[in-house]
């Protein structure tokens, strides 16, 4: 393996860790760190709202 | 440029304000998924029928070494090889994908843009993986662990996998407005870090190889993060999104998820040397390897933990949804293997498991009873909502879960144990009372083969039981898609709001 190779792998190994320090720094600008409670109900909309418990085994009632 | 190529390359323009395309309802999010994810689920699920057969002959001779012996493409090292290529890229690359995707565009509440880029990707992925495994049938295997594939085959791997990997930026960078889950940062991170590992994998171990001691610490770093850095991610991705949705209670703490995620990008990717201790490398390396492996003990705790607050108080709904039983088991499978890996890196214990069935064991704990078990519950609850058809058939799932529940556990058990005795048995001494001469105790390494039969043949039992939960689940996969269709406009009745049951008020 020459050193070009080797070359290519460091520059990629910096780039991965580059777009994670990117990827942190903007969690932290756009707010994501912000409001917890909030962004654990995202799942959530008025089509599936929160407190509705889904899936059921088929043919089995639900029990109330 | 005809106009159909210009709305394409209107639709993906970079200049467009991220997060700001349209809302859509989720039933049009997952009617727009449907192509690409079930062609996923379809390959994957062939993938691991085959596979399946792979493993239960790879086992059958370990205990019967006779068996299909007259086929020179069979013998064990094709047939174990053929049986880790296709569970690993065939079918649980394949439900990664599909599942991923399916989170994917419901958490960017928008429509999934140009399905057929992704049907193509698929189409060539899963071409590469035949191309792949009977390249190792034919005898072409690289013989470099989990990257067996031969190197005709793997570039198209990697440009199928890249392409998908693009797709799920775009569909991120195409979102509509709203928060980004922590689902969401599971799945970007898993996409953008395989194709890095296998590409650096490949280049610096088939195309231009490293020599020394640099080529094992590549591989063992590539084979190890492969399981850490690809399918943990989508499996704990998707128990954060599936288990709250099925509870409808939000996850316990949104703040130990984010933490869960940043230590696992950390930490992770330093671990894998530990499956070289005792091995010709440097020894700073390998104690590198060491403490990461056991810093992960953070994330998995963090995870566990939050896993298992969410679910207290909801435990009894494990009796009635088929999605949260698989979840439950992957997630518990999760922290134990995980933190039985952290321990078997410290190198007084790997001492005794290293080169023995307990690594085997801890590999399908890993593969198996954590991230299979939790695609499987995924895929319970993609399928109706992708399809507009209801399950067919209670008791099938229930024979699927507990076969593959009961079948994992003899294998896992089974093989620890084995593994742990093989270990002892390789490695114990015997000190003379008159002479002090120092002596090992099995002097004859057959008779540590001979001691291991037994468990070979839990193997195969547990082998068997897990082949009956696969065909359990095939059959009531095919049995589905012959069902009518539930009449247009009404949902499957297990999906539509029930507006006598209560809400449960429990999180409030």
């Amino acid at each position: 393996m020459g050193y070009g190779a080797y070359i290519f792998v460091v520059v990629m190994a910096a780039a991965v860790m580059a777009s994670a320090v990117y990827a942190l720094y903007w969690a932290v600008k756009t707010g994501q760190f912000q409001q917890f409670e909030k962004g654990a109900t995202a799942i959530f909309n008025d089509e599936e709202p929160l407190g509705q418990p889904t899936d059921h085994f088929p043919q089995k009632p639900k029990k109330p | 440029m005809s106009s159909a190529e210009s709305s394409f390359l209107a639709s993906i323009k970079p200049s467009t304000p991220a997060g700001a395309a349209e809302p859509a309802l989720l039933s049009e999010i997952d009617a727009s998924t449907r192509a690409p994810v079930f062609f996923f689920l379809c390959c994957g699920l062939f993938w691991l029928l085959l596979g399946t057969a792979f493993a239960l002959v790879a086992s059958i001779k370990l205990h019967n070494p006779g068996f299909l012996g007259q086929a020179e493409w069979l013998t064990f090292g094709n047939i174990r090889t053929a049986h880790l290529t296709s569970v690993i890229y065939g079918w649980a690359t394949n439900a990664a994908f599909a599942v991923a995707f399916w989170i994917m565009a419901r958490l960017c509440r928008t429509k999934l843009r140009h399905v057929g880029v992704l049907g193509i990707a698929a189409f060539f992925w899963n071409l590469g993986v035949a191309i792949g495994i009977g390249g190792i049938l034919r005898g072409d295997s690289t013989s470099i662990e989990w990257l067996e594939i031969p190197a005709y085959a793997s570039p198209l791997l990697f440009c199928a996998y890249a392409l998908v990997g693009v797709w799920a930026v775009v569909a991120f960078r195409f979102r509509a407005p709203g928060h980004v889950y922590v689902s969401q940062w599971y799945i970007l991170a898993a996409l953008f870090w395989f194709p890095w590992l296998y590409s650096i994998a490949q280049i610096m171990l088939i195309f231009a190889p490293a020599r020394g001691a640099v080529q094992p610490l590549v591989n063992w770093w590539f084979a190890h993060n492969v399981l850490g850095l690809w399918f943990t991610p989508i499996g704990v991705a998707s128990i954060y999104y599936f288990m709250p949705k099925v509870l409808g209670k939000p996850i316990h703490s949104y703040y130990l998820s984010a933490l869960g995620f940043w230590s696992l990008a950390l930490f992770y990717n330093w671990a894998g040397v530990h499956h070289l201790i005792g091995g010709p490398e440097p020894a700073w390396v390998i104690s590198a390897g060491v403490v990461a492996s056991l810093l992960m003990v953070i994330p998995v705790v963090t995870t566990g933990i939050n896993h298992h607050l969410t679910m207290i108080g909801s435990f009894s709904r494990l009796k009635d949804s088929p999605t949260l039983r698989f979840m439950v088991f992957g997630g518990m499978s999760y922290t134990l293997v995980s933190l039985i890996g952290s321990a078997m890196a410290v190198r007084s214990f790997n001492e005794i498991t290293h080169f023995t069935h307990f690594t085997v064991a801890h590999a399908h704990h890993g593969l198996y009873a954590f991230f299979t078990m939790v695609m499987f519950g995924a895929i319970y609850y993609m399928m109706p909502r992708l399809t507009g058809r209801e399950w067919p058939s209670a008791t099938l799932i229930s024979v699927h879960f507990w076969a593959c529940a009961v079948g994992i556990t003899i294998y896992v058990v089974g093989l620890s144990l084995g593994g742990l005795i093989q270990g002892w048995e390789m490695i114990a001494t015997t000190t003379d009372p008159q002479t002090h001469e120092v002596a090992l105790r099995f002097p004859l390494f057959i008779d540590i083969v001979r001691d291991m039969i037994p468990y070979m043949v839990s193997r195969s039992v547990a082998g068997i039981l897990i082949t009956i939960g696969h065909l359990a689940f095939a059959a009531h996969f095919a049995w589905m898609l012959l069902q009518p269709r539930v009449a247009a406009g009404a949902q499957p009745a297990r999906l539509s709001p029930d507006s006598a049951a209560p809400r449960t008020p429990a999180y409030e």
